[in-house]
């Protein structure tokens, strides 16, 4: 039997190329052009992973305005089956809540499937909620950080990186997986296959063919709210190495340059 | 403005598993001139106690070592899959 | 049967000019570009001179992204203390423009959207390894193991030519091919920028200038565009000075140049926000390799079509014209005797009666005049001892100018008959 699994992706504004406006905080993103989620780019990867193993189709999916197309034509290029875009003017302004509700009901449309990949979280707003928040709306099992995994007879086996190291789970499918930025390095692109995914095409589905009330998205139905946009402390760089011979004078040149505070407690 | 910080304004999407230039240690070991530490406009060639350093990390793709070494050291490859320097003004 | 008519092998102005055209005469074009996005990648001094662009977009000055209009063209003889500055403006440049200052990375990502428009399969972010052969005849473009094939194929890789090197269809390219371009964008206000230079909106400032000041005796031109709200400005050194000097760093030269006194105070509360550098086709004539093939053309700087008097390097106006030769050549092979060997020898015959290749001609020669000693280290500092002599109130007694340039050249050992002998040379090639 044919494994179906799902990558979820997102356009995100490349990183390197945001900058916090020293004056009121918010973040200019006019000069930042847009990137698949570098963590999506690994759940692809580890999906891919699996298909390299067993009888799987992979869809991409995501839940974004037609500029996503170039993108999902690329995750197709990479070796995806096939690419889905939810686009419908009423989710605009939602967060995390109405967009793990849709993505959900777009994963139902598709009928069975075996495994959800997700990155492990956004690069432009790193909540790491969507991956959890489709597992809860499909009822499925969620195996979250995993940095490998692999599939045996209806279970998912993933290591997860957790601060105190390394957890392997199995849990039964249908499952979802959110995956580490750089747990793996993604395949090229061929240009034979983006050939073929040009050929391909995208399939795009609106709120209404996949069963979503537009009163149930949309920023109106975000409970998140923005109250305060706050820069992160930078210190400067001292540019100055130093020497370990005594462990006091080394302490003692640590304070002297900033790095360590001292008095106190 | 140090060549560093100047080059600490660029994008990289760096490829961890291709390095799209190669030098072959044992040319450069013997080269009398190291031109590629003075031509190369990313500071990608530098000399460590005499011996060539290189890092493909930095590399602005200009193509330039690749005729800067005479010695036949360089070999210099297109980036692939969009790795490598990401200008946004070009 | 091939898969394309046309597959065109890199998305800067060349070859989005040849695909534009391709498509505009309904041929199935590819067109392949390694950046994503396209132009992410690419470098310019940043002056897209003449107007070539009009044979693929005849609106082009409507609704390209360009910086400003060139109002203003400066030319600037360099020494440590001084710069001796010939600055021309005319309202005959806002009648009929004669360049734009460009950003790449906007103008090509416009001329690839262009393309797609036009009709063609734009596919970025995939680097092409090799042409594909059946014998001496190039049947595609080899990526990754695969084979695309096309009836032919347009190289417009830019200055470093890896697939036709590599394909074996033209030779490495050696010092005198070359200079290394650096260049940084500097932001400032839009306001502060017309005001320092004279300029209204969209007009807009192009200066080139002889570096004859720089530490140890390094040979290098400046140049410094104006863009809408930033200034673009760099340095160009040949390969060849460089090497012979081998003691400076090519990314300190630009910081010269910044710092000198008549530039810094145009950069004041500017901040460089890109850093950049490339390799710069000068070689002229004689770099110029075998441009076609059975099944193939080469157009652009990955053919050697650059312009340089020792003042302005031109670019992009020969990539765009060698691209758009290169299209009709195909276009008219397709619909003639087919393609060959022969049909193609019609690109070479277009390019030497447009200005592509004739001003090569004109010009040829000129590069070896240009990186001398004279231009650059003498001619700056004659200039200015003459300059000091007739402007300088020191309370000595006044010099005829006679005087004043016979002390000059003395002093720069340089001898009057070989001035004369250098400046003709100069004077006809230029």
């Amino acid at each position: 039997m044919t494994l179906e699994i799902v990558v979820l992706i997102k356009v995100v504004p490349d990183g390197k190329e945001v900058f916090v406006d020293p004056v009121n905080f918010t973040l200019n993103r006019s000069m930042a052009t847009n990137v698949l989620n570098p963590a999506d780019e690994n759940a692809l990867e580890a999906a891919l992973r699996i298909k390299d193993e067993h009888d799987a189709r992979i869809t991409v999916m995501t839940m974004a305005p037609p500029f996503a197309e170039p993108f999902l034509l690329e995750c197709l290029s990479r070796g995806a089956d096939q690419a889905v875009l939810l686009s419908d003017r009423a989710v605009a302004g939602s967060d995390t809540y109405p967009t793990s509700l849709t993505v959900a009901a777009g994963i139902k449309h598709l009928g069975n499937v075996d495994i959800v990949f997700a990155g492990e979280k956004t690069s432009d707003s790193s909540t790491g909620h969507v991956g959890p928040g489709v597992a809860e709306f499909l009822e499925a099992e969620l195996a979250s950080y995993s940095r490998s995994c692999k599939y045996e007879d209806g279970y998912v086996i993933a290591e997860r990186e957790l601060e105190e190291g390394v957890e392997v789970v199995k849990i039964p499918t249908p499952a979802v997986v959110t995956v580490v930025t750089d747990s793996n390095i993604p395949r090229r692109a061929t240009l034979r296959k983006k050939l073929d995914a040009q050929q391909k095409g995208i399939i795009v589905w609106s709120l209404q063919e996949i069963g979503v009330e537009a009163d149930w998205v949309g920023l109106r139905n975000s409970p998140t709210v923005v109250k305060k946009m706050l820069p992160f402390p930078t210190r400067e760089r001292k540019n100055k190495v130093i020497g370990v011979d005594n462990l006091d004078d080394f302490v003692k040149e640590l304070a002297e340059v900033g790095v360590l505070k001292t008095g106190g407690n | 403005m140090k060549i560093e910080d100047r080059l600490s304004l660029l994008n990289y999407k760096i490829d961890k598993s291709y390095a799209h230039i190669t030098v072959k240690p044992d040319i450069c070991e013997v080269c009398p001139d190291h031109f590629c530490t003075f031509a190369c406009p990313a500071k990608c060639y530098t000399l460590m106690e005499g011996k060539l350093n290189f890092k493909y990390e930095d590399c602005v793709e200009c193509g330039t070592c690749i005729v800067a070494c005479s010695h036949g050291s360089v070999d210099w490859n297109n980036s692939k899959g969009a790795h490598g320097v990401k200008y946004k003004y070009g | 049967m091939s898969e394309f008519d046309a597959i065109v092998v890199g998305g800067g102005p060349a070859g989005t000019s040849a695909a534009m055209r391709l498509a505009a005469n309904k041929l199935n074009v590819l067109l392949v570009e390694k950046a994503d996005p396209p132009g992410s990648k690419n470098v310019s001094g940043g002056v897209l001179w003449g107007n070539s662009l009009a044979g693929v977009m005849p609106d082009w000055e409507k609704t390209a992204p360009l910086e400003r209009y060139v109002k203003s063209k400066g030319v600037g003889f360099l020494t440590k203390d001084s710069s001796i500055d010939i600055n021309f403006r005319s309202s005959k440049f806002s009648e009929t423009k004669t360049g734009y200052t460009v950003l790449r990375t906007k103008l090509d990502q416009f001329l690839n959207k262009k393309a797609k428009d036009a009709g063609a399969t734009v596919v970025t972010g995939v680097t092409v390894d090799k042409l594909a052969f059946e014998g001496k005849k190039v049947i595609g473009v080899e990526q990754d193991g695969d084979i695309i094939t096309s009836d032919a194929v347009i190289l417009a890789e830019g200055a470093n030519p890896r697939v036709a090197i590599d394909s074996g269809i033209r030779p490495p390219l050696k010092d005198q091919d070359v200079a290394i371009g650096v260049k940084e964008v500097i932001k400032l206000p839009e306001k502060t920028i017309n005001e320092r230079f004279n300029l209204r909106e969209k007009e807009g400032f192009a200066g080139e200038y002889v570096l004859g000041f720089l530490e140890g005796g390094v040979e290098a031109g400046g140049f410094l565009y104006t863009n809408k709200d930033s200034i673009s400005l760099g340095v160009v050194v040949s390969m060849k000075h460089l090497r012979e000097n081998n003691q400076t760093h090519s990314y300190d030269i630009i910081e010269q140049f910044k710092e000198h006194p008549s530039i810094a105070p145009l950069l004041d509360e500017g901040k460089v926000d890109e850093y950049s550098a490339h390799m710069v086709q000068e070689g002229g004539l004689e770099s110029i390799p075998k441009l076609y093939g059975n099944g193939y053309m080469i157009t652009g700087d990955a053919a050697g079509f650059s312009f340089s008097n020792g003042l302005v390097l031109q670019g992009m106006n020969y990539a765009i014209a060698s691209g758009i030769a290169a299209a009709d050549t195909l276009v008219e092979a397709k619909s003639g005797s087919g393609i060959s060997e022969q049909a193609f020898s019609k690109y070479e015959e277009k390019l030497l009666n447009s200005f592509v290749l004739r001003d090569m001609h004109t010009f040829k020669g000129i590069e070896e005049l240009t990186w001398g000693s004279l231009i650059h280290q003498k001619m700056p500092s004659i200039l200015e001892k003459v300059m000091l002599g007739v402007l300088m109130e020191d309370g000595e007694p006044k010099k005829h100018m006679s005087q004043i340039v016979k002390e000059a050249l003395k002093e720069s050992g340089l001898k009057s008959s070989k001035l004369l002998l250098e400046g003709y040379k100069m004077y006809r090639r230029m």
